[in-house]
């Protein structure tokens, strides 16, 4: 029971966190129907950001993550109107295979400047800490506070994008590029704006996971899968629903705990041979497929 | 008979393009007696191998328009089969090869039957996923070595062994998959101008328009995309015999599965030349920089940094590809 | 000897009814017009007759079968046609190769394909376009295209979806020809969407007026033209009453 409800609790918190990883890439979806195969990169870059300058300045990680999200929000709006506007005119796979030269851009050089080996966080406020819920639930400080933080930062993306007036002009690029151009909105600086919250959440995002997962150049390809897989799963474009699909992943990843859970609770003896925990993420792309091929438009979708 | 004209009718390319491809085998005939480096030798195998992948790639990508980035896990499926069958139970590679191209056509049809529900950027992430999946289950899998992968040891046999493909000197495999490339060519040269390959290109424009005329564009995707799968499958075979040691990541990654559309691409997908061109482009740029830049220089990445300009700057500036410069211009010159 | 038969056809998108309750038949031979204002549901109908859009309820027979769980590319390889308003079969390929498209779905082998093709583009005048592009062809050619890929797959009835649209008075009449050439000399039956009234009135020996989804007119051209309903559907309520005198 206690690994059933601590699997529950980490998948959702997780989940928590992954919402916000993926919350740029369906901003950027929606606005320009394009996909970033750059998106785990941006984050790479945010948890690098955070981890060297509270590593430089010896100041609490989480007062970093306004300048990991600027950042992320300044690489943003360079790639739009650097790179990625010329790729608005051309056929799909070119736009697919130009943001995964993106990616392996910033990729490698990332490798370059940092080098290859994994770095962690070892100081600040929360590292190190946790809280026990009873029944065995243990819940590390860090992540609780990541994952409040990122609702709070999705909560706001997602009031930036309905109340205000920006936010109903970047709507209405997305619904329509074409009539919002009529209507005069500057489509182009909307793209570039999307670019820019879209960076700048996934830095975010970055800086919160930094915390309790260590970064090395290679760490994005994994993140931007999974958040490929949100954002198709809540229907490309849609915010709220990456926010539930996210937690749908994030319990998704916690299968292996699950198995054990069945496993030791009806003492399924061939259960315990199998190597679930190698097969953490597989269960995410099996997910995507499955679900894509039983609902096309995604768990929660009602775009496209 | 007709079919057998029509695949060796290449009268419908100008003279200057035959001359110039009859130059080019030529010289990829002789090459290996102009005393090239080893490397060099390795740099046109792998040359060759990808232009197999890429011409397979072409036939769904290029031709049919439906962006796949799973193609590594028929490499994969090819060279486990043979490198399994051939380590286990000493079954040559004339034999595994086609059991090998038989499973990946048939896993192909497994999962096509799905896949082609979805469409664009759905589809192209769910060909992504479907590699991975396959990719993490061979990385556990005791029964093809794991993570370790597995290594056919020369040492067992005498080469030049010629069913079993195992070799000392680069030039056996030189020419095998050169013979492999020069039926491949064949095979698009007639596969381009057939029923299918007409009917791939209505889907590719529009769907609705297609299923008008009469074509069933679920079941053309599904059979384009067997065919695919058993170029690189082949392709993969010949992978496990010539490398000798094979592991999940470095047959089946996400990377391999890009460079394949990649190539494809800045060749020019839908046209015959487009994946070799682009196939001659790249591997050689790839190798050489990495040879260069990364491994004597020792700046690990920055080969991996000029690619991936080389990328980005034709992704933006001409998606077409070279062959679709070279179509333009030709245009231009003919309405003049 | 009916060829088409349309029976109480629905087809609903959410909770929009774009085509209710439809009735009406053709005979083989005919040249039929389907008319009505914009959004009236006539491109509607034409994509549940030929199985793009499934129907809602209703029925459609063709031939003497039941069509109406079929799919499109089946429902074609039965013998019917439709062409689009703006598409071709495939920008990268050349008119003739378009036209062959359509001549594969009766044929497999390339050279019968051919030659096929080429009869039709003799018989429509195109062969001076064979190896152009279609989008560097003029507009009234490339609709010409479009009618011979429809061609190409042998139809027994033929719908066309507005071949007229954005053309000139003398490219209509070129058009108008081919209609009458498909139809006399080929013994082809066709069903035509037109705005251009000019073509309609002309050619059709028979019209079918929507309007909001339903049928609210079916007859010859000349009793079409003095039908109130058909007026007022087009010109408005208030027009039929000014000048009829109803609207006291």
């Amino acid at each position: 029971m206690d690994i059933l409800i601590s699997s529950i609790v980490a998948g959702l918190l997780i989940g928590m966190i992954l919402a916000l990883v993926s919350l740029g890439l369906t901003i950027i979806f929606g606005v320009m129907d394009i996909v970033n195969f750059a998106h785990g990169e941006f984050l790479m870059l945010g948890m690098y950001t955070t981890l060297f300058t509270a590593q430089a300045t010896g100041i609490d990680p989480l007062l970093t993550l306004p300048l990991a999200a600027l950042v992320g929000f300044a690489l943003g709006v360079a790639c739009y109107y650097g790179f990625i506007r010329f790729l608005l005119r051309g056929p799909m796979v070119a736009q697919l295979l130009g943001t995964f030269g993106l990616m392996l851009l910033l990729r490698n050089l990332a490798l370059l400047l940092f080098g290859s080996e994994d770095r962690a966080l070892h100081h600040g406020l929360l590292v190190g800490k946790s809280f026990e819920l009873g029944m065995g639930v243990i819940i590390p400080a860090t992540k609780l506070a990541a994952a409040g933080l990122s609702i709070v930062t999705f909560a706001a993306v997602w009031l930036l994008m309905n109340r205000t007036r920006i936010g109903k002009a970047l709507t209405a690029t997305s619904l329509n590029a074409q009539g919002a151009r009529y209507m005069g909105i500057p489509t182009s600086r909307m793209n570039a704006l999307a670019w820019g919250i879209g960076g700048g959440s996934v830095t975010l995002a970055g800086g919160l996971l930094v915390n309790f997962w260590s970064v090395n150049p290679f760490v994005g390809l994994l993140f931007t899968m999974i958040a490929f897989t949100i954002v198709a799963l809540g229907g490309f474009g849609s915010v709220p629903g990456a926010f539930f699909a996210a937690l749908v992943v994030g319990l998704i990843t916690e299968i292996p705990g699950f198995w054990d859970f069945v496993t030791y609770t009806f003492d399924i003896g061939w259960m315990s041979d199998v190597p679930m925990t190698s097969f953490k993420y597989t269960w995410v792309y099996l997910a995507y497929f499955v679900i894509m091929v039983v609902r096309p438009r995604g768990l929660f979708g009602w775009k496209h | 008979m007709e079919t057998l004209k029509n695949a060796f009718d290449f009268s419908d390319f100008p003279r200057s393009d035959l001359v110039v491809a009859g130059v080019l085998a030529l010289a990829l005939a002789a090459f290996p007696f102009l005393s090239p480096s080893s490397f060099a030798m390795a740099t046109m195998i792998q040359f060759f191998m990808f232009s197999i992948y890429g011409m397979g790639w072409n036939t769904i990508g290029g031709y049919g328009g439906q962006v796949d980035l799973g193609k590594a896990q028929y490499v994969g499926i090819g060279a486990y089969t043979t490198a399994v069958m051939l380590i286990r139970w000493d079954i040559p590679f004339w034999v595994s090869m086609p059991v090998g191209m038989c499973l990946s056509v048939m896993w192909s049809f497994i999962i096509g039957y799905p896949l082609f529900r979805l469409k664009g950027h759905y589809f192209a992430i769910a060909t992504i996923a479907t590699s991975l999946v396959l990719k993490d289950l061979f990385e556990v899998w005791d029964f093809v070595g794991a993570a370790r992968g597995l290594e056919i040891s020369p040492i067992k046999y005498h080469p030049p062994d010629f069913l079993r493909l195992i070799f000392r000197d680069d030039i056996y495999y030189y020419y095998i998959i050169f013979a492999f490339f020069l039926a491949g060519i064949v095979y698009i040269n007639w596969f381009r101008k057939s029923r299918l390959g007409f009917q791939l290109r209505s889907i590719k424009d529009n769907e609705e328009v297609a299923r008008s005329l009469g074509i069933n564009v679920h079941w053309a995707k599904i059979k384009t995309y067997a065919i695919a799968t058993a170029f690189v499958s082949v392709a993969g075979s010949f992978h496990a015999c010539y490398i000798k040691n094979i592991e999940p990541e470095d047959t089946m990654s996400l990377d391999i599965s890009i460079l394949i559309a990649l190539m494809a691409m800045l060749g020019g997908a839908g046209s015959l030349w487009g994946p070799i061109i682009g196939a001659g482009i790249l591997i050689p740029l790839k190798s050489y920089l990495k040879e260069w830049l990364g491994a004597r220089a020792g700046l690990v990445g920055i080969d991996l940094i000029i690619y991936a300009l080389i990328i980005m700057v034709i992704s933006a500036k001409e998606p077409r590809g070279i062959w679709g410069i070279v179509e333009r211009v030709r245009r231009r010159k003919r309405r003049r | 000897m009916k060829i088409l038969e349309v029976q109480h056809l629905v087809k609903e998108f959410g909770g929009l009814r774009a085509n209710d309750d439809i009735s009406f038949s053709l005979e083989k031979e005919e040249l039929t017009g389907v008319i009505g204002p914009n959004g009236a549901g006539k491109t509607t109908l034409f994509n549940c007759i030929a199985g793009l859009h499934p129907v809602t309820s209703g029925r459609i027979f063709f031939d003497g079968r039941d069509i109406t769980a079929l799919k499109a590319h089946e429902v074609a390889r039965l013998g019917l046609a439709r062409t689009f308003q703006v598409y071709t079969a495939a920008g990268d390929l050349n008119v003739e190769e378009n036209v062959m498209v359509g001549c594969f779905m009766r044929t497999a082998s390339r050279t019968e394909a051919r030659r096929r093709a080429r009869r039709i583009l003799a018989e429509l005048n195109l062969e001076e376009h064979a190896d152009a592009l279609v989008s560097e062809l003029p507009v009234a050619a490339q609709k010409q295209v479009t009618m011979a890929t429809a061609l190409g797959t042998a139809p027994k009835l033929l719908l066309l979806d507005e071949v007229a649209a954005g053309l000139n008075p003398s490219e209509i009449d070129q058009i108008m020809d081919t209609i009458r050439h498909l139809h006399h000399d080929l013994g082809i039956t066709i069903v035509l969407i037109e705005h251009v009234m000019a073509l309609v009135m002309n050619v059709c020996q028979r019209l079918v007026v929507l309007d909001y989804g339903k049928k609210i007119a079916d007859g010859g051209p000349e009793d079409i033209a003095d039908n109130p309903q058909v007026i007022k559907a087009y010109l408005g309520e208030r027009y039929v009453a000014e000048h009829t005198g109803e609207l006291s």
